[in-house]
């Protein structure tokens, strides 16, 4: 295991919140010194590269052909030996440091986002969607990792490659040094100009791709539609287009890096050549010594062709960045404070909820609720009931404060819930919801899910039997070991709500919120799941969302939303004697089974 | 694509088996000419990187040693002459190479594609469609990687080794023996290296999936997790990945950069080796200053083909693996295909006939979906199916499409069995709607006109106005001519299904089949859909896998379908006498039906987003 230490303390967003450059520094904390010998161990390993030359050229002025020359011999081997092993070490180091920073950075950076996603409001969420933020925290923090590992590492390669050989020749004559880099800013310009384009393309070329698999992806899964109406051959031709445009995409893109660099050559190598003329003139008149001459024709070429690659670089470079501002952000994006409140009572509450003229609105000025009043007592069941968006997934939704209500004041056991911390408020309210949920593990962890690891096994088991899940699981191979998901079986919906019940009833929160929990179901375990929501029910606040009479008929406290407002409120009884749309919709059942009635006498009479 | 990557790994082969090298070989084919120019521009590069340095040898020893700069002059001459030439063909290299790999590419995506079209639904119901996608897209391009750079790489590295051989034993035999040794260690240290590095890599991909997946699943299932209060524990098992992924990543890291200075030092230990040797002997063997720094500079340069054919060798076998899926899929035989002597049927308007049909998929041949079914539809009778999920409804509609064959028994169209009519004689006279209708990115009147292809703008418009469809059409944005999105992905169901009913109106098809929706559409778009229906229904032979009440009552024979077998059959009247499966699921789906009509929250007004 990789130990986490004080890196995973650091506050990304106050790293991120500053300046780009800053906050790209910012982003190597707890790695300074690493990737300060990273950088360091890349000039120690240009420095020795050129040093090879340097020996080359004392071997050939000062040991070769002198009297010395037996005994010198083994000591310039040992020192080519040496200068190697020395540059391997370092040109090792710089390697390997700068790769681990990559990775501690991107790791760090990975787990932040993973726990931003988690902890950020479900506002953001609402806004957000899923594809761009999961392209955001996988592809662009990769782009950053390797803007860390490689290409700031490539760059300063290259820089350092420049910067110590021209040094060198700056050593071995002035003269012949400025004259050796006269294409140098030619071929910078040019690589960067090429690379801009190249890059240009390659986006166009990574488009159409996108739409190639996009007909592929359509053909295949709508195969039957293909089939019925015979159009194989249509198909074909829609693909060829796309298939063919990609080519010639690709095309383009191999035109532009098939001009840069034999041009790039044709230059390189035109100094390289008038390096050599002057170096030769200057050896012939005297100026340079021989070693000195065969020394600058190897620097020259460890001087001149790597600077090609710097457009790439700094296209690649400038990518990196824009993907470090993606990532910073999400990162910058305020976190739900889950501790915030100060009233944290010891126990459970008790579950007395009063709503007293509460409204709500998700953006200003588009109220979603309007001036709720009602009272809960502990253990009552409270029935909400109305049309989609009428409001009541948003009331139940402020109970553990996944939204916090604009005004008016919402009391739990007398307290007001903004003073109750976020994590105090879900700790104790269970949620079942219409679209069950399931994590791709086994069903047993799936059911521990919200609870301690060490929770007994069988107190899982026993959440299974109330839930009326334990049957079904103990008939898969596999029993609680199943795993749940993409690979693992797959659950009706049933299944899966019981299974949600059984997660609920394991973790046994005060207050319980039914979200239209049984309209996934199919109608042979309704019965079922009845019977485990009742037993689920008992002495818990509950707040039950549905569209049936049915369903509520038995509920303590009914309210009818509309349009974000209550209605109606009272028992069944109260309602019924109301005229209301309760009552309306009580008739239209009632009318519905006489229909039902006429309906199967005039099937059965008629000849 | 990512979620694939897994699978794709379990079923890596790593045996060499020549004949799928053979296979790739031969995609390269139909372009020799283009094989054989970048082979040759790749030879010219590399044969003269070996003579620059040749050439600067000469410069040195018989021009500078010398003090002679006429020589030096003249040297330069062809040097900047085939500067000029090894430019051109690095031009040659690059576009040949590379175009020719896009062409290998788009060959094989046209190939698989056109294949792909042919194979049976039995093919499609066994295989993930993002698996299919996988071969089609990241398959394809390793294969055409490696007979393209792959083969230029390997090319260039021989190339480069040979010549550079050539002339260091030219310049001294003896020397370049001490080089020739150390060429095999180099070699087999660079494989170890690139089979390690890959292997991390791939490591790194396969932890890189999982991530993701925990991305996604904490993403949509935010709102569980915040109410479940998991978020430390999450973490704690997210951090464990990451973990993972870390020291997968780092290894890869360590391993490359290992990986050169290795090299280096090897080489350098030879160089060391050379100028000892030469040192302990007379007048340096015969050595020259020029060929002094020849040898340093092929040495110094020699790593870099190496590392690159030690490379392509590492890949030549995922390569291979990958090429061997591609083939697998291009040699996949569709089950359903026309027979030897089949001809167009000219018409399939007539009885239809079950005999004693049994049917079964491929992998379980021993659970019969259908079995000794038997049936006779009079032409221009229209019958619905009802029954519940695998009973075996669509089995029956799918044979009736010939999109699978009975696996025993016979179905004649018109006396005759279908077997002996071509696919397209039968399929393109028959007209279906799905039940979650597919509609291809487009405009509304592209979609329709699928159903004909050259079909006017007005039969189009006259198309939808039959099938109820043209009144929407109308309202939306852009009219025909809106964008019905990915999938159909901005229409509604409701609309999906009306624009289908339209494009299967177009058809004109001799024969009808429908999978009703079983999900709500608002009451508007139900007339506009029953409308249409009964348009198709006129006059033709249709057989309708039915939700809705007014869709079973209108038929003139419903059967109920459970177990493979008909459970009930008869008119409605006389099924809702018989009181049994029927006059239960009758009854039930009335009971649903008219609460969904009534309910005043659903058809009050129009629901708002919440």
């Amino acid at each position: 295991m990789v130990t986490q230490g004080h890196l995973d303390q650091t506050d990304l967003k106050k790293v991120v919140s500053q300046k780009r450059f800053q906050g790209l520094v910012g982003l190597l904390q707890g790695n300074y010194r690493a990737y300060a010998a990273a950088a360091f161990s890349l000039a120690i390993s240009a420095l020795c590269r050129s040093g090879v030359y340097l020996l080359l050229a004392y071997f050939v002025d000062d040991v070769l052909g002198k009297p010395n020359f037996q005994t010198q011999v083994p000591l310039v081997a040992l020192g080519f030996l040496g200068l190697a092993l020395v540059q391997g070490i370092f040109t090792y180091a710089s390697g390997t440091l700068s790769g681990r920073t990559g990775e501690r950075v991107a790791r760090r950076l990975r787990n932040y986002l993973y726990d931003q996603l988690q902890r950020l409001s479900f506002g953001f969420h609402d806004r957000t969607k899923t594809g761009e933020l999961i392209q955001k925290v996988t592809s662009d923090v990769d782009a950053v990792r390797r803007f860390i590992a490689q290409e700031s590492i490539e760059f300063g390669r290259i820089i350092s490659l420049f910067l110590v050989n021209f040094g060198l020749l700056l050593y071995i004559n002035t003269r012949l040094a400025w004259l050796s880099i006269i294409c140098v800013p030619i071929t910078v310009g040019m690589s960067v100009f090429f690379f801009g384009r190249i890059s240009k393309a390659y986006e166009a070329f990574q488009n159409q791709d996108g739409a190639l698999s996009a007909v592929l992806q359509e053909n295949l899964s709508g195969v039957r539609v293909v089939k019925a109406f015979a159009r194989q051959r249509y198909e074909i031709d829609k693909f060829e287009k796309e298939n063919w445009s990609k080519y010639l995409l690709g095309r383009k893109l191999l035109m532009w890096h098939s001009t840069f660099w034999p041009i790039s050559d044709i230059i390189t190598g035109a100094q390289m050549l008038y390096g050599f003329y002057l170096g030769a003139q200057m050896t012939v008149a005297g100026i340079l010594t021989l070693g000195d001459f065969i020394a600058y024709v190897s620097v020259l070429a460890w001087l001149l062709w790597p600077i090609r690659n710097l457009g790439r670089v700094i296209v690649q470079m400038s990518q990196g960045l824009v993907s470090f501002d993606r990532v910073a952000s999400i990162i910058k994006e305020e976190r739900e404070p889950l501790d915030d409140g100060d009233y944290q009572p010891a126990g459970k509450p008790r579950g007395e909820l009063v709503f007293d003229n509460v409204s709500f609105e998700y953006e200003s000025g588009q109220p979603v609720l309007s001036n709720i009043s009602f009272r809960a007592e502990p253990g009552q069941v409270i029935a909400l009931l109305g049309s989609t968006g009428s409001g009541k997934t948003s009331l139940v939704s402020l109970l553990p404060r996944f939204y916090d209500y604009t005004s008016g004041q919402i009391l739990l056991d007398g307290v007001e819930l903004k003073r109750y911390s976020r994590r105090y408020l879900r700790e104790n309210i269970g949620i079942v919801l219409q679209e069950p949920f399931l994590f791709s593990r086994s069903i047993r962890e799936n059911i521990r899910y919200s609870v301690a690891d060490s929770m007994p096994d069988s107190d899982i088991e026993q959440a299974a039997r109330a839930a009326a899940v334990h049957e079904v699981i103990t008939t898969f191979p596999k029993q609680y070991e199943t795993m749940v998901g993409e690979r693992g079986v797959t659950l009706s919906g049933g299944q899966k709500q019981r299974i949600t019940l059984a997660r609920t009833l394991l973790k046994n929160p005060a207050i319980l919120i039914l979200d239209d929990a049984t309209s996934s179901v199919d109608t042979e375990t309704e019965a079922e799941i009845r019977a485990a929501l009742k037993r689920l029910m008992e002495n818990r606040t509950t707040f039950l969302i549905a569209h049936r009479i049915q369903s509520v008929m038995l509920a303590d406290l009914i309210l009818v939303f509309d349009q974000g407002k209550i209605v109606q409120q009272g028992k069944h009884e109260e309602l019924l004697a109301q005229d209301g749309i309760y009552r309306k919709v009580f008739d239209i059942q009632t009318m519905i089974e006489e229909e039902v009635q006429r309906e199967v006498a005039s099937a059965t009479g008629q000849d | 694509m990512e979620d694939y990557n897994e699978f794709q790994e379990e079923e890596f082969s790593t045996k060499f088996n020549g004949r799928t090298i053979q296979r790739i070989l031969s995609l390269l084919k139909p372009h020799w000419p283009w094989v054989l120019g970048f082979l040759v521009a790749i030879s010219v590069v590399s044969g003269l990187d070996s003579y620059f340095t040749y050439l600067n040898k000469r410069i040195i020893d018989e021009g500078v040693a010398m003090r002679d700069m006429s020589v030096v002059f003249e040297l330069m001459k062809p040097y900047a002459a085939l500067l000029l030439v090894q430019a051109a063909a690095v031009f040659a290299f690059i576009w040949l190479t590379g175009v020719l790999g896009e062409r290998v590419r788009y060959d094989l995506r046209k190939k698989m594609f056109e294949h792909l079209q042919n194979l049976s639904l039995s093919y499609y119901n066994r295989t993930p469609v993002g698996w299919i996608i996988s071969r089609v897209t990241s398959d394809s391009d390793r294969v055409a990687e490696l007979v393209t750079w792959g083969m230029l790489d390997t090319t260039w590295g021989i190339m480069n080794i040979i010549t550079a051989m050539y002339f260091m034993a030219i310049i001294n035999w003896k020397l370049a023996l001490i080089v020739f040794a150390c060429i095999p260690v180099l070699i087999v240290v660079a494989s170890w290296f690139q089979k390690k590095i890959i292997k991390e890599y791939r490591e790194v991909r396969k932890i890189n999936s999982r991530i993701t997946g925990a991305y996604n699943e904490n993403i949509t299932g935010v709102r569980v997790v915040k109410s479940l209060g998991r978020e430390v524990a999450n973490l704690d098992e997210f951090s464990g990945t990451t973990g993972e992924m870390y020291k997968a990543g780092f290894r890869a890291a360590w391993l490359s950069a290992l990986f050169l200075p290795v090299v280096q030092i090897i080489t350098a230990i030879s160089l060391g080796s050379i100028i000892w040797y030469g040192g302990i002997q007379t007048e340096f063997g015969g050595m020259t200053l020029g060929g002094i720094q020849a040898f340093i500079a092929y040495m110094t340069f020699m790593l870099f083909p190496i590392q690159e054919m030690a490379r392509v060798y590492a890949e030549l076998q995922h390569a291979v693996a990958s090429a061997e899926r591609i083939f697998s899929m291009i040699d996949a035989v569709p089950t359903v295909i026309d027979l030897p002597g089949a001809k167009d049927p000219g018409t399939i308007k007539g009885d239809i006939v079950f005999e004693n049909v049994r049917f079964a998929y491929d992998d379980a041949p021993d659970e019969a979906v259908l079995s000794d079914f038997n049936l006779h539809v009079k032409q221009g009778e229209n019958i619905a199916l009802v029954g519940p999920t695998g009973g075996g409804k669509s089995t029956i509609v799918n044979l009736i499409c010939r999109f699978f064959e009975p696996t025993q028994g016979r179905i004649l169209i018109g006396g005759t069995d279908y077997k002996d009519f071509t696919l397209h004689g039968i399929q393109s006279r028959i007209g279906v709607v799905l039940q979650t209708p597919h509609l291809f990115s487009g405009t509304i009147r592209e979609n329709i006109r699928y159903g004909r292809l050259d079909a006017s703008d007005a039969e189009v418009e006259e198309a939808a106005k039959l099938a109820g469809a043209h009144r929407f059409i109308e309202d939306l944005d852009g009219g025909y001519s809106g964008q019905v999105g990915e999938g159909g992905n901005l229409l509604s169901v409701g609309q999906k299904q009306l624009i289908s009913l339209a494009r299967a109106v177009l058809a004109n098809p001799e024969f009808f089949v429908m999978d009703e929706a079983t999900s709500s559409v608002d009451t508007l778009t139900e007339a506009l859909i029953q409308q249409g229906m009964e348009t198709m229904m006129k006059d033709r032979t249709s057989f309708i896998i039915a939700h809705r009440l007014s869709t079973i009552k209108r038929a003139d024979r419903i059967l109920v379908i459970e177990g493979g077998q008909i459970a009930e059959m008869g008119s409605h009247s006389q099924l809702m006498r018989q009181k049994g499966h029927y006059y239960n699921l009758y009854t039930q789906q009335f009971r649903e039906e008219l609460t969904g009509k009534q309910d005043p929250f659903l058809t009050g007004r129009p629901a708002t987003a919440s």
